[in-house]
């Protein structure tokens, strides 16, 4: 090889190597720029998305397992404006199909996706499965035609759907006072309203998940599965709620009362087997709830809606001095017909004197009088304390959302007065809710021992059934007090051949007609009609408080809430499987053949 | 010795060019042998990745599908569905002096239900990727050697 060749040779190395030392060092330099982390970190959200998933939000189900509320399926249907390719089709068939306008739909099309403008467009929401169904069946023909030459095909291309899940309530308006209502329609910030799905609302929402999705198939690797929410096992029976809802309504119709409300309790274990109200709202289409319930009608009176019941509340009274051993039920009491206290005089409900009764009869003939003698024989002191035992002063703590409850006025508070000790007595110028009324008087079905009112007997967490143990909140009285009491109003309602009795079963029980306060004084003409009774006496399992507002065929309790009591009583015990006293009480291991 | 193939070599000088292209076409194997390797590694791994998606999608597809069914027999089954079925039967409630009771000793009323899912063994869920597709080269070498038995470790027969 000759020298010149070698320099040639030479000088092309060198050149090379320059070349590449200096491509090598621009590929360097370009790699750690500014520009390159901007592009580097661009390109990431190229990559994957990061995507928060929402978990289904968890079913309720009534105590054998029916559902009330649940999911299913609805859709979002959007434009993709790279991919529409023929607008018209695509404007013509969401206005023909999903009802949208065919002028607005076919300007979306006409969008340049970029540059600050989208590229897609919500056109619609929660559009059923039929219409997607529709849809598909269209897509499907249009795919399959062939062109020839020039003509242009109809497409749907750009016109998408996604699946997500809609809140549902197959039973309608059944039991929607209890269940309360999601705000579906916001798809990120939706909420429980009202009953459950206010008062449940984070457990059955579930905890949303952020997760990364990675559109890079070799990164790819199992999604952190998201679990449902917690699903609700209630204490309620549907059929059970559809029967005192049906007995409301109807008795709502027949007294001309302005609203309503019964309860159907368990006193053993203060689970609510039905709360009855009106009206009732469509949880489906809970946008309603405005013109349903202005305000300030409250949405589930049983657990909302304060009033003064009236002479129901005298079995608090008589137990109270039962247990406090002021009297026992053959203690006598002569009858004048008014009693004096603090200046003002008391009287009877129809002005009468009723002369020597017993205790039994001082709740037989509903005597404010002798209340009133009781209430004073115990003293604020005694009276006040039973009350507070029984829980007057404070909310019960049902597991619903939006419970009220107005406070009890006590001995030494301003608006305290002397002669509310004897009003209070028998239910006027105290102020409770039904459920209120039916967890205390509760005690005195359940061997004095108050349970705690809750709907919620059971929750599904993770695939596990947990079951919520009942709460005994006090024994305000004994056992032998609730034995006496009960026996008491059994024999009162007995003797008095009263509209509550049931045939062929033997109930507890006490009518009340609570005169309703105005401006101008409590009106004789407008009444609270309640009845509350438990059964079978003996064992008692079920509890019932009726209470009907403003009824105009009658306004006493006797005439108007007891009848409904009994109608209800009398499909309840066939509906709880309760044999009727002849052979409940012959044998046990006793079960319904209907 | 030296002497006779620097001899060998001058008499046939193709052995040289030989000599080249068998190392040029060696490194040629070798390269192709690597990215055919990491291309079918990386189509297996693409392939697997797409069919967790597909997976995905369908459990979701399948999980709303599950609860429509819910709904669906919910609504058939609805208090007011049944109460339409009834009267359609000239079907009326049951009164309670028509109820028959009957004694059945040791009977035990029914609980209330239990909706959760029946237990089952709880599955170790696998990965769908095998440390193959996800462990360099080395850690796989280093996977398999771990893995390989040895003199010091014998075989114990576990009896059921």
């Amino acid at each position: 090889m000759s020298e010149n060749i070698k320099t040639r040779f030479l000088i092309i190395c060198v050149i090379c190597s320059v070349v590449a030392g200096i491509t090598g060092i621009q590929m360097i330099r370009i790699q750690n720029s500014e520009a390159a982390q901007r592009l580097l970190t661009a390109s990431e959200t190229y990559q994957g998305v990061n995507r928060i998933i929402y978990p289904d939000r968890g079913n309720i189900y009534d105590s054998k397992g029916r559902l009330l509320a649940g999911n299913e399926t609805s859709y979002e249907i959007g434009l993709d404006l790279n991919s529409v390719t023929n607008a018209e089709t695509v404007a013509s068939i969401a206005a023909s199909v999903l009802g949208l306008d065919y002028a607005q739909v076919l300007g979306y099309t006409k969008i340049k996706p970029g540059n600050g403008n989208p590229f897609y467009i919500v056109l619609d929401d929660f559009v059923t499965k039929d219409k997607i169904a529709e849809l598909e069946t269209i897509k499907a023909d249009y795919n399959s035609r062939v062109g020839k030459g020039n003509v242009i095909l109809p497409s749907l291309d750009g016109l998408i759907w996604t699946a997500h899940s809609q809140r549902s309530y197959p039973e309608g308006t059944l039991a929607s006072n209890i269940l309360g209502f999601y705000s579906y329609l916001d798809r990120t910030d939706g909420r429980g309203y009202y009953g459950l799905e206010a008062a449940y609302d984070s457990q059955l929402s579930g905890r949303p998940q952020q997760i990364y999705i990675t559109y890079d198939p070799q990164r790819l690797s199992t999604v952190e599965e998201v679990p449902p929410g917690a699903s609700l096992v209630l204490t309620l029976d549907r059929e059970i709620q559809a029967m005192t809802e049906k007995t409301l309504d109807e008795a709502i119709e027949w007294s001309g009362a302005e609203s309503g409300t019964i309860l159907v309790y368990n006193p053993e274990d203060g689970g609510v087997i039905a709360m009855a109200t009106a009206p009732r709202l469509d949880p489906n289409k809970y946008w309603q709830y405005s013109q349903l319930f202005p305000d300030p009608m409250p949405f589930n009176s049983a657990i909302s809606q304060t009033y003064e019941p009236g002479s129901v509340f005298k079995v608090i009274t008589m137990a109270a001095a039962l247990d406090s051993g002021l009297v026992d039920p053959e203690t006598r009491f002569q009858d004048t017909g008014s009693f004096n206290i603090g200046g003002t005089t008391v009287y009877n409900w129809n002005m009468g004197a009723w002369g020597d009764v017993d205790m039994t009869e001082c709740l037989q003939y509903s005597l404010n009088v002798c209340m009133t003698w009781l209430a004073t024989g115990m003293g604020p002191d005694t009276l006040y304390t039973y009350f507070k035992n029984f829980g007057l002063d404070r909310k019960t703590g049902i597991d619903l959302g939006g419970e009220n409850h107005w406070p009890l006025k006590l001995p030494g508070d301003n608006l305290w007065y002397e002669v509310d000790l004897a009003t209070n007595s028998f239910g006027q110028g105290i102020s409770l809710t039904p459920i209120q009324m039916a967890m205390s008087i509760g005690a005195v079905a359940n061997d004095g021992r108050m349970m705690a009112p809750h709907l919620v007997k059971a929750m599904i967490i993770d695939g596990k059934q947990y079951d919520v143990d009942p709460v005994v909140v006090r024994s305000p009285i004994s056992a032998e007090t609730a034995h006496t009491l009960t026996d008491m109003l059994v024999t009162s309602l007995e003797s008095e051949a009263s509209n509550a009795l049931v045939e062929g079963y033997t109930v507890a029980g006490k009518t009340g007609t609570g005169e309703i306060a105005t401006p101008y004084g409590y009106s004789s003409s407008e009444t609270n009609a309640s009845f509350v009774g438990w059964g079978p006496a003996e064992d008692p399992k079920f509890l019932v408080y009726v209470w009907l507002e403003k009824p105009s065929i009658s306004i006493w309790g006797s005439e108007v809430a007891a009848p409904v009591f009994s109608e209800l009583v009398s499909k309840l015990v066939v509906l709880m499987d309760i044999p009727p006293d002849t052979v409940r009480l012959a044998g046990s291991n006793i079960t319904a053949g209907q | 010795m030296r002497q006779e193939r620097s001899q060998a070599y001058k008499q046939a000088p193709w052995r040289t060019q030989i000599q080249w292209v068998g190392g040029f076409l060696l490194a040629v194997v070798t390269v192709a042998a690597v990215a055919g390797l990491y291309l079918s590694i990386s189509g297996r791994s693409a392939a697997t990745g797409r069919r967790i998606q597909n997976l995905e999608i369908q459990l979701s597809a399948l999980q709303r599908e599950n609860n429509d069914l819910q709904t669906l027999l919910g609504q058939i089954q609805s208090e007011h569905a049944l109460s339409e079925r009834i009267d359609s039967l000239n079907m009326r409630p049951l009164t309670p002096d028509e109820a028959l009771y009957l004694e059945v000793p040791g009977y035990i009323p029914a609980e209330g239900p239990s909706l959760a899912p029946p237990p089952t063994a709880r599955e170790e869920r696998t990965p769908i990727l095998l440390p193959e597709f996800t462990s360099s080269f080395i850690e796989w070498i280093s996977l398999k050697l771990q893995a390989a038995p040895t003199n010091s470790s014998p075989t114990v027969e576990v009896l059921p």
